[in-house]
């Protein structure tokens, strides 16, 4: 499974980029919809849960997100590959 | 369940502010009650008053809002009315502590069945960063703009002296253990306290260096100690809590007779 940022529900708090162990979040630079630099996946590649068909090792973000901001989603094909 | 059938999705994004512990919380709540399958229309939510108070009217069930520092005082007063329901208050420092603290320590010693979880974000967050009865010792505050020079009230302490049948205290950055100690005390009978540290970054993390989020809960990982490794280091609790560390685990689980056992309205919602 990868995660995905809601960019309607993010504000920008960055928790997911300092809780993460894999580093799979960075800081953003675009201006949201909402009005916050929205936090990217820039590695969800490195996920612990990555190519785990749906097994989940580690939800760190997922529970400390404050504004329920990230989901999972299971991979593209040409994600599955990485 | 999913997230957002346990939530009211038309209310998000919530009011909290950007990085706001309570949200964290609120997760590790929905992943405890949803890993027990209990029934969201057969559990009650009480909130009194603060931004840590107005969790249960994001919940998709029949909830409470009470004056300040009364969440207690009405959930009891529900258990014995309705003991088919469960009963969920979610509370403050300043709400429980301070102006409630009576009724905290009296739900306690009654051990009435119901779960009482408590964000200590150190702060009075709603109403612009007063001091509470948490604001550790020489932390600023609004109103201690020379550092609060009195010490700190240890909840949990408390909620262990004053009777409650599970007491628990852990930080956001311990979301696992937390979810797994609001577990426990969902299937608790009788009084179940689980005490969140929790940061508040607008109110209390701005005026003490920590303005970030993440600071704060950094700050939360290197001062967290197991409470059965203080025992062994003799600290004292009350003079270093917070201030020099944040003692966290289970502070108690035991089976004291509930209050509804002691005066017979018998069923465990
Ligand atoms: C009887 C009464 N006194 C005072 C207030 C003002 N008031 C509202 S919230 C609050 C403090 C809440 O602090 P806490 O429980 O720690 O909640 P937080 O906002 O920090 O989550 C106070 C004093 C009130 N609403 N009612
Ligand atoms: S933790 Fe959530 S709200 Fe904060 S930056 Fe990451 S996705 Fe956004
Ligand atoms: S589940 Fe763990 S490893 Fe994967 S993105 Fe979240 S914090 Fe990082
Ligand atoms: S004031 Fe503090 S406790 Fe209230 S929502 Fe903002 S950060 Fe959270
Ligand atoms: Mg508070």
């Amino acid at each position: 499974m990868k995660p995905v940022i809601d960019l309607k529900l993010c504000k920008a708090c960055n928790i997911c980029v300092y809780i993460c162990p894999k580093k799979c979040y960075s800081k953003g630079a675009d201006l949201s919809e909402i009005g916050y630099f929205a936090a990217v996946v820039s590695a969800a590649e490195k996920c612990y849960n990555h190519n785990r068909d749906g097994k989940m090792i580690c939800e760190l973000c997922v529970l400390s997100c404050p504004d329920q901001a990230i989901s999972w989603h299971p991979e593209t094909e040409e994600e599955k590959r990485k | 369940m999913e997230l957002f059938e346990f939530y009211r999705k038309d209310r998000w994004p919530h009011v909290f502010c950007p990085g706001c512990g309570i949200g964290t919380v609120m997760n590790c709540f929905y992943r405890a009650f949803n890993e027990l399958e209990l029934p969201l229309d057969k559990t009650a939510f009480i909130g009194g008053i603060g931004c840590s108070s107005r969790i249960p009217l994001y919940i998709n069930s029949d909830a409470l809002h009470t004056t300040h520092g009364r969440a207690i005082a009405f959930a009891t007063g529900l258990r014995l009315a309705k003991p088919e329901l469960k009963t969920v208050v979610f509370t403050g420092d300043g709400d429980l502590g301070a102006i409630g603290g009576n009724h905290f320590i009296n739900g306690c010693r009654r051990n009435v069945d119901m779960t009482v979880i408590c964000i200590n974000n150190n702060i009075y967050g709603m109403t612009g960063g007063q001091a509470s009865i948490t604001t550790p010792h020489d932390y600023q505050s609004t109103t201690t703009p020379y550092g609060n020079k009195e010490y700190p009230f240890d909840l949990a302490e408390i909620a262990v002296a004053a009777g409650a049948n599970y007491v628990a205290r852990w930080t956001t950055r311990h979301v696992h253990e937390l979810t797994r100690s609001l577990k426990a005390a969902l299937q608790k009978k009788g009084f179940a306290f689980v005490e969140v540290v929790s940061q508040c970054p607008t109110n209390f993390g701005r005026r003490n260096k920590m303005a970030d989020p993440t600071q704060m809960l950094e700050w939360f990982r290197q001062s967290s100690v197991r409470r059965d490794k203080t025992k062994a280091a003799e600290v004292d609790h009350v003079d270093l809590n917070l201030a020099g560390q944040i003692t966290i685990g289970e502070f108690v689980d035991r089976n004291r007779e509930c209050y509804e056992e002691l005066i017979g309205v018998g069923k465990h919602g």
